[in-house]
């Protein structure tokens, strides 16, 4: 066998697994319904969410609240949609699999690893969740009149910026994904609320400066925050919060590269340690629900 | 003969709902996961809009809006999850089918769900209340908590009756329940003005979204705690008869939708389906 056989082998098993396991997602995500429908059900929540903001800022605007103010509120908010949907989606597909498809038990009798059969699962989530920034963006360009992008916007650069901040995203997600196999069912509430603490941290919604100082110094440790700091940069020119004004573009990439790359590691590891005692304590096919 | 029947059936239902109350409360304290989970996250996450506020230099009261929002969003979730979605789970899982062959009304266990998880989400909203008092220093003026309690309970009531009423009509589907279930979030939240009043989405939508009992009781309960800065729908007096009202109506048409479903599925042969 040559070399170049020995290594794309594995990788042409592993592209394998994330389509076969990412067409598995999409199946179970949507064929129940007509696709028109399922878009309804895509779109509702940042749309939702969106407008949730605009009546928050619209009510007290005599308070000094402007269009630009919501201009960052509305950019943070759609993008950290990817951090809410993907995040719990995938930890979610641990506990459905296990507990109401009683399936999880069947990835260990096939020749696959349940790692990568996850982050295809999380396929379908990545797009749903694109759909949503990309409807909610043009709602707010369009119906909402907010101005997205400066001239010196680099369409091609955010884009890169959107990806790498998702990866981050995904590997959080295994590293959640760990937690939920060793963990009862409505645990669940744990992963949605690390999302919420995150929503908090990262100052999807505010400028980070109104945090509490220790809080602040939290946030600061939290690689979403740089991630919507560098998007709202790229789509306004400007940054939102002082307390990272400090920190150039470049800067923002390099913390977003190696923070990402850092929870790459973070979660091979955890997710590997919480696999073995799940399987040791006989939870892959565990089921609880009150 | 017929008076001992019926006492005997009272009995055997007032125990079907302690039963199925005391699953939720006891589960909800024999988990630490959970308790953290209902407590401590979902404050974080309504904290995110008590900065929203601060960011924005809005009143003081406009924190207070979230914070009582966020209690009441508590309660929202769990008739959806806890309620609306939670014959599907049960299906799922093949207890259904358990509850069909005993002699105790549906509506028994139904009620047993609503007042187990009633108090189960008692500690999260007061975790949110309390937290929002002592680290927001949210003002809750103490000398009007006695009506807005009263309020508080009326809605409650509407609220998990109308949860009764989406129960039944979750009882067959499958996994549509997990995408209705989720747009009956953050929509809601819009509709019923979790976060800001719902007055500022012009009277018309506000009417509209007062059809569920979480937006007019979180309206009065504002204006009982906050007077004409909480920018009121109706006068709080109309409130609880339309809470009543709503509450009565939609135990009727659960009731009827219950029995409705119950017998689709058995013709259907849909009860016992599951991975659907």
């Amino acid at each position: 066998m040559s070399a170049a056989e020995a290594i794309g082998r594995p990788v042409k098993r592993l592209a394998q697994v994330l389509r076969t396991s990412a067409w598995l997602g999409w199946q179970v995500e949507a064929n129940w319904a007509d696709p028109w429908i399922f878009l309804m059900y895509a779109i509702a929540k940042p749309l939702a969410t969106t407008l949730i903001l605009f009546f928050m800022v619209r009510v007290v605007s005599q308070g000094g609240a402007t269009a630009e103010t919501f201009r960052y509120i509305f950019i943070g908010n759609t993008f950290f949609l990817y951090v809410s949907e993907v995040l719990i989606g995938i930890s979610w597909t641990v506990f459905r699999d296990r507990e109401d498809y009683e399936t999880l038990k069947y990835i260990y009798v096939a020749p696959i690893h349940l790692l990568p059969y996850l982050l295809g699962r999380a396929f379908t989530r990545v797009a749903t969740s694109t759909l949503g920034v990309l409807v909610a963006l043009l709602f707010g360009r369009f119906v909402l009149g907010l101005t997205l992008g400066v001239p010196e916007t680099n369409w091609l650069l955010l884009l890169c910026a959107v990806v790498l901040g998702l990866v981050g995203v995904l590997w959080l997600g295994i590293i959640l994904a760990g937690v939920s196999l060793v963990v009862a069912r409505h645990s669940m509430n744990l992963n949605e609320g690390l999302s919420g603490l995150f929503y908090l941290l990262c100052g999807a919604i505010f400028p980070l400066d109104v945090l509490p100082r220790w809080a602040l110094h939290l946030s600061l440790w939290l690689p979403f925050t740089y991630w919507l700091e560098l998007l709202r940069r790229m789509l306004t020119g400007r940054g939102f919060a002082a307390s990272l004004a400090r920190w150039s573009d470049g800067d923002l990439w390099w913390i977003l590269a190696l923070a990402t790359v850092g929870l790459c590691a973070l979660a091979l590891v955890w997710f590997r340690w919480c696999e073995r005692v799940a399987r040791e304590r006989g939870l892959i096919d565990w089921k609880t629900n009150y | 003969m017929e008076g001992e029947s019926l006492s005997t059936r009272l009995r055997m239902n007032l125990r079907a709902v302690y039963a199925r109350a005391s699953v939720r409360v006891k589960a909800s304290f024999r988990e630490r996961s959970w308790l953290l989970g209902e407590t401590l996250f979902p404050f974080l996450s309504m904290s995110a809009f008590v900065f929203v506020y601060r960011g924005l230099k809005a009143p003081r009261e406009y924190e207070g809006f979230v914070v009582l929002g966020g209690a009441m969003i508590a309660y929202w979730n769990n008739v959806i999850w806890g309620m609306a979605s939670q014959f599907f789970w049960e299906r799922e899982q093949g207890q259904l089918q358990l509850y069909l062959i005993t002699p105790a009304s549906r509506m028994s266990i139904l009620l047993g769900m609503a007042l187990g998880g009633m108090a189960m989400t008692t500690t999260r909203a007061a975790a949110i209340l309390a937290g929002g008092i002592l680290l927001f220093h949210v003002s809750l003026p103490l000398d009007r908590a006695l009506p807005a309690f009263g309020l508080f309970l009326l809605t409650l009531g509407a609220a998990y009756s109308l949860g009764m009423i989406l129960s039944s009509l979750f009882l067959l589907w499958g996994r549509e329940v997990w995408h209705t279930a989720t747009i009956l979030q953050e929509p809601v939240y819009l509709l019923s003005g979790f976060y800001f009043p719902v007055s500022a989405m012009g009277t018309g939508v506000a009417i509209v979204g007062s059809i569920l009992p979480v937006t007019l009781g979180l309206d009065g309960i504002r204006q009982v705690f906050y007077g004409h800065a909480a920018h009121g729908l109706l006068p709080v007096p109309w409130i609880p008869p339309i809470q009543i009202a709503l509450t009565l109506i939609f135990l009727f048409i659960a009731a009827v939708t219950l029995r409705y479903m119950e017998n689709l599925g058995k013709h259907e042969g849909r009860l016992t389906v599951r991975g659907d």
